[in-house]
């Protein structure tokens, strides 16, 4: 099929996809390309330990415990991540019932060590198990994989998810056969709330310092194991299945059985992380594990580069602590200027140009807040809440209305038509029109966005994985794929 | 869903009952099946975004009633109001999914086939919390009981003790007047033909002067459309909407496209039909928690068993 | 010559479409057998059906005497059968090398576990595994050498993917080679080309080959033997001369006009 806005090709390669061409050249350029290469020069013991280390030592840094925790969070998302990894990037399998087996992990564990059930298992061998049973769940929802590909396999493990929810959500009203529970299997929606601390051997992790070298070191064997496993005849075998299922299967490889295997292995990285995460927590919500969760977790997959596991890590890193920074509007108003600082020379090629606009950005600001404010008071009324220089720079150059509610509402529709309306122009037209729709970007940013941090990283999510999808379809490391239609 | 009055035995209009419940939730279904089939069939495209699609339409009704001044005094007749909510959820999301078609699906058209599925999961989060944003958690409430003191439930057919109110003949007559529309559109026009040939072939289509990405476009226009009006029709039945409602209804939705047949037309009507009933049925004699699982294990069986649905034709696989 | 690959009233058919009607082929060992016949005459069935991918209706399939209906296609691959496609089906975002490497697999036997321990035996059988796909690719001289084994197989020409599905099909250790068309899309040079690398298959390889084929040349050049079809029937086979003389096969390729016929 011919694709009649495609930009004109500088040649593309013998053999190649036009796309992949065009895709390919992004990759190789840029602070991407060039961490990329950066990267690949190091050997992989390395690499790994670039991750590690810095992280271990953080609670010789700090003992803040809002650092140790949000490093502990991270820890585990790039665990999740690279336990999702192994399905999506490498196989080929549209998983979406991930959360479930994190779920279950860490529901898994709180049965077997807290007050609810009465069973206090020490953690060596409570983890095992968890992470057997996990990945025999893995192993029963691998099956329907055996008939269903590609977007019937997705719904399958999205419904999977959704009956995981319902069970615990309703878990008051099940009893086990054998075993009368005061409330039900899992309590419902309140919860487990007094689950065991990791206790290795009589050694009791109480903090949050042990939990994070508990998460790192898990880290650690996790991506070696993955390593590994990548660069063995699995590891082949599974990326000639992502690759064509049916060659594979003619060229000796049991398709069925690895596609099991990657479900499985996938799985037991989740029941794991689950368990370190219902200890550490010290409880289980059904609430934990939602469909924002699965989102951010594709997000962080597809945003480092799928298939690549350096990659998921610096995504799940990126994305975890950036959304971390945007649950406080000081600090989101700043994270949204670096961004627009970063996104820059990505739109706009020259430096004349780039210079013009953030001039134009700036002057056209301090314009309309004039205009208004001489028209209309009260559409420059508000403030910001912080104190700091940037704030009060912002009041004078955003237009702050005294209830942002209805206008603001209109603003964030109009945003998006003007950014996807930027998409389409082209050269010069698109320099311009950068202007104004930057600026109305930040009144809708301070006006809206900040005032719900809990919601605008979602939408930021949301947006990046079209906009990724669209622009750089393998991520910030991966390589780009052809696949013959 | 305490909309439904459950009877205490098992009798026969208990039965009835519970079978108009599940058509006028089957009818909703189907609308959104619609959707689901139609770009199935042309693009092979899952699109997660539909069921977002349709809760956008509920609340673009919900905001029609606000501005036409509430369900309890609306400043034109009550079929009037009506008529405009359907109409301008209809439109409204008909020019939403052509704004998704062709800034998330158009860019990635020779694309690996993992990139639009991630696109469209991206499209849907986006839209869910967009409306998040704008309008809160709080579920909405259309008031359907306060449209002319409520004659929308009293009135209608009365049939011993079995009534069927005037509100469940206006959601049934007005999915099934979509559906015999869209029905003469794939059908009779022009633009149908050129949709059921792209959607057989769409490179050969293309090659014999079919504008495939026209066709794309009104594809999504008229699934959209379609969603809309679900939307509003859900709205009015169960009062209540929220942002999340989508994602619900959209699994439903696709379930009854698979089951009827994915990108067969009468199949996802009837396909909704059936998930409706079936839906409605173990809400009524099994349980009111686990009927999500009946309708999952109705699509896992369909998927397994006859993946080509009820109305659909098995595909022949070249190797 | 020992017989290695028999069919025996093979019969598939699609709904009505009877694709394949008691058909009876063998193959000896080190033996090379073409099988032509108009489009849709059913010989990509065939291997289809000899590989797995369908189950035939009726009739059996030996390999060695042992049947080989119902088996999953890899274990299949396992006894000795290896194919090409027709339409190319390489790992096209693998290397040149991972794309023959990964074919090794039913003939290798360390898993998971034994991947993260690196145990000796695994070691060794890697190091076996990049033995053997450097001596397949070595096969084809320079074209498939050197700086392209780490390119992404998508970047090769169009020749050049064909002979790297000839390596991959290699690598999983087989008796016989089931090639789809190898000439299809070639010039003629790489068609002559082909031709040789066919007949140095079978004599250094030691492989068997059933190979379907369009280019008559090709089919000339190569064949022991000729098994001509059509709808799915065996009209003529023998020599090449037999066949390409047969009334039956050009009735079938240039269809019959009856009036010049009466």
């Amino acid at each position: 099929m011919s694709e009649p806005n495609a930009p004109p090709l500088e040649g593309p390669g013998i053999g190649k996809d036009e796309w992949v061409a065009r895709v390919e050249a992004r990759t190789q350029s840029g602070l991407p390309g060039e961490i990329r290469r950066f990267l690949l020069a190091l050997p992989p013991w390395a690499r790994i330990a670039l991750i590690a280390v810095p992280a271990a030592c953080i609670p010789a840094l700090t003992n803040n415990g809002y650092f140790l925790q949000v490093a502990i969070d991270t820890s585990l998302f790039v665990l999740l991540a690279l336990g999702l990894n192994i399905a999506v990037g490498w196989a080929g399998l549209l998983d979406l019932g991930y959360i479930a087996f994190y779920g279950f992990g860490a529901y898994g564990y709180a049965m077997l060590a807290s007050g609810h059930t009465g069973l206090h298992w020490q953690a060596e061998v409570a983890i095992p198990v968890v992470v057997v049973a996990t990945a025999l769940l893995g192993f029963l929802l691998g099956l329907p994989s055996w008939r269903l590909v590609g977007d019937y396999l997705a719904i399958v493990t999205l419904f999977f998810f959704q009956i995981f929810l319902t069970v615990v959500n309703n878990g008051q009203r099940i009893q086990l056969p054998f075993k009368k529970l005061e409330a039900g299997l899992t309590r419902g929606p309140n919860g487990i709330s007094d689950v065991d601390p990791l206790n290795f051997f009589g050694w009791h992790l109480n903090s949050l310092r042990e939990y994070l070298w508990l998460a790192v070191g898990a880290f650690v064997v996790v991506i070696g194991a993955l390593y590994l496993v990548n660069e063995s005849r699995t590891g082949r075998a599974w990326r000639a299945l992502r690759e064509d299922p049916l060659a594979a299967e003619v060229m000796s490889m049991p398709v069925n059985w690895l596609k099991l295997v990657a479900f499985a292995a996938g799985a037991g990285i989740a029941g794991l992380t689950g368990t370190i995460f219902a200890a550490e927590q010290g409880s289980v919500f059904p609430s934990n594990f939602d469909l924002a969760l699965l989102i951010t977790l594709y997000a962080m997959v597809i945003l480092g580069g799928v298939g690549s596991i350096y990659g998921v890590v610096i995504g799940a890193v990126v994305i975890n602590v950036s959304l971390e920074v945007l649950r406080t509007p000081a600090h989101a108003s700043w994270l949204f200027f670096i961004g627009l600082v970063l996104v820059f020379p990505v739109i706009l090629k020259s430096w004349r140009l780039r210079g013009l606009v953030v001039a134009g950005v700036i002057g056209f600001g301090f314009a309309v807040h004039g205009i208004v404010g001489a028209l209309w008071s009260g559409g420059v009324d508000g403030s910001t809440t912080g104190e700091a220089w940037i704030d009060r720079l912002i009041d004078n150059w955003v237009l702050l209305p005294n209830d942002p509610t209805v206008i603001g509402r209109w603003a964030y529709v109009t945003l998006i038509a003007a950014v996807l309306g930027l998409t389409l122009l082209r050269g010069l037209w698109r320099a311009a029109a950068i202007v104004p729709v930057l600026y109305l970007a930040a009144c809708v940013w301070e006006n809206v966005l900040v005032l719900q941090p809990s919601v605008a990283r979602y939408i930021m999510l949301g947006g990046m994985l079209v906009a990724l999808m669209a622009a750089r379809p393998q991520g910030l490391l991966g390589s780009p794929r052809v696949e013959i239609v | 869903m305490d909309f439904i009055a459950v009877f205490d035995n098992l009798n026969w209009d208990s039965f009835v009952q519970l079978t108009v419940n599940g058509l006028t939730l089957g009818s909703a279904y189907a609308l959104i099946a619609l959707g689901y089939s139609l770009v199935y069939g042309i693009l092979k495209l899952l699109n997660f975004a539909h069921g977002d699609v349709f809760m956008v339409g509920a609340f673009i009704g919900w905001g029609v009633i606000g501005v036409l001044g509430g369900s309890a005094n609306p400043i034109v007749p009550v079929w009037l109001a009506i008529s405009f909510m359907i109409i301008a959820a209809a439109l409204g999301c008909a020019l939403l999914g052509v704004v998704i078609e062709r800034f998330a699906y158009r860019p990635l058209r020779n694309a690996p086939r993992i990139a639009p599925l991630i696109s469209a999961l991206g499209v849907s989060f986006f839209l869910q919390n967009s409306v998040l944003l704008l309008f809160s958690a709080d579920f909405k409430t259309y008031n359907t009981f306060d449209f002319s003191g409520g004659t929308l439930f009293l009135s209608g057919i009365n049939w011993g003790p079995l009534h069927i109110s005037l509100l469940r003949i206006i959601v049934i007559g007005s999915a099934f007047a979509m559906m015999g529309l869209l029905a003469l559109l794939v059908y009779r026009t022009r633009l149908g033909k050129a949709m059921r040939a792209t959607s057989f072939d769409r490179e050969a289509a293309a090659m014999m002067g079919i504008d495939v990405d026209r066709v794309i476009v009104w594809t999504f226009f008229i699934g959209s459309a379609l969603a809309g009006v679900a939307g509003v029709l859900v709205g009015l039945i169960f009062s209540q909407i929220n942002h999340f409602m989508g994602f619900n209804y959209g699994l439903k939705g696709f379930t009854a496209a698979v089951v009827g047949g994915i990108g067969n037309v009468p199949g996802a009507m009837l396909g909704g039909l059936l998930i409706g009933l079936a839906e409605s049925y173990s809400f009524g004699y099994i349980s009111d928690v686990w009927q999500n699982l009946i309708v999952f294990s109705i699509l896992v069986a369909f998927m397994l068993g006859r993946p080509s649905g009820i109305l659909g034709r098995a595909d022949i696989k070249k190797v | 010559m020992a017989t290695l690959l028999e069919l025996r009233g093979v019969t598939k058919a699609f709904g009505g479409l009877t694709v394949v009607d008691e058909l009876d082929i063998s193959v000896a060992e080190r033996e090379i057998v073409s099988v032509i016949g108009p489009n849709g005459a059913g010989k990509t069935t065939i291997f289809n059906l000899i590989t797995g991918v369908y189950r035939p209706d009726s009739g059996d399939i030996l390999l060695e005497d042992r049947s080989l209906v119902g088996l999953s296609p890899h274990r299949i691959t396992k006894r000795g059968v290896a194919r090409t496609f027709q339409t190319l089906r390489l790992f096209l975002n693998m290397t040149v090398k991972e794309n023959v490497m990964a074919a090794a697999y039913g003939h290798t036997r360390a898993g998971v576990a034994r991947s993260i321990l690196r145990t000796p035996g695994q070691r060794r059988e890697e190091r076996e595994i990049h033995r053997l796909a450097e001596e397949r690719l070595a096969f084809f001289g320079d074209r498939l050498m050197g700086y392209r084994w780490n390119q992404p197989a998508y970047s090769l020409s169009y020749a050049n993917r064909r002979r790297l599905e000839i390596a991959r099909a290699t690598a999983t250790r087989p008796k016989i080679l089931l090639l789809d068309e190898p000439a299809a899309g070639m010039n003629p040079v790489e068609t002559h080309e082909i031709t040789e690398l066919i007949g140095r298959l079978r004599n250094e390889g030691g492989y068997t080959i059933l190979v379907i084929e369009h280019d008559m040349h090709v089919v000339e050049g190569i064949s022991d033997r000729v098994i001509a079809l059509d709808h799915g029937e065996k009209i003529a086979e023998g020599s090449f001369e037999q066949v390409a003389t047969d009334g039956r096969v050009v009735e079938a390729y240039l269809g019959l006009r009856k009036a010049e016929t009466k």
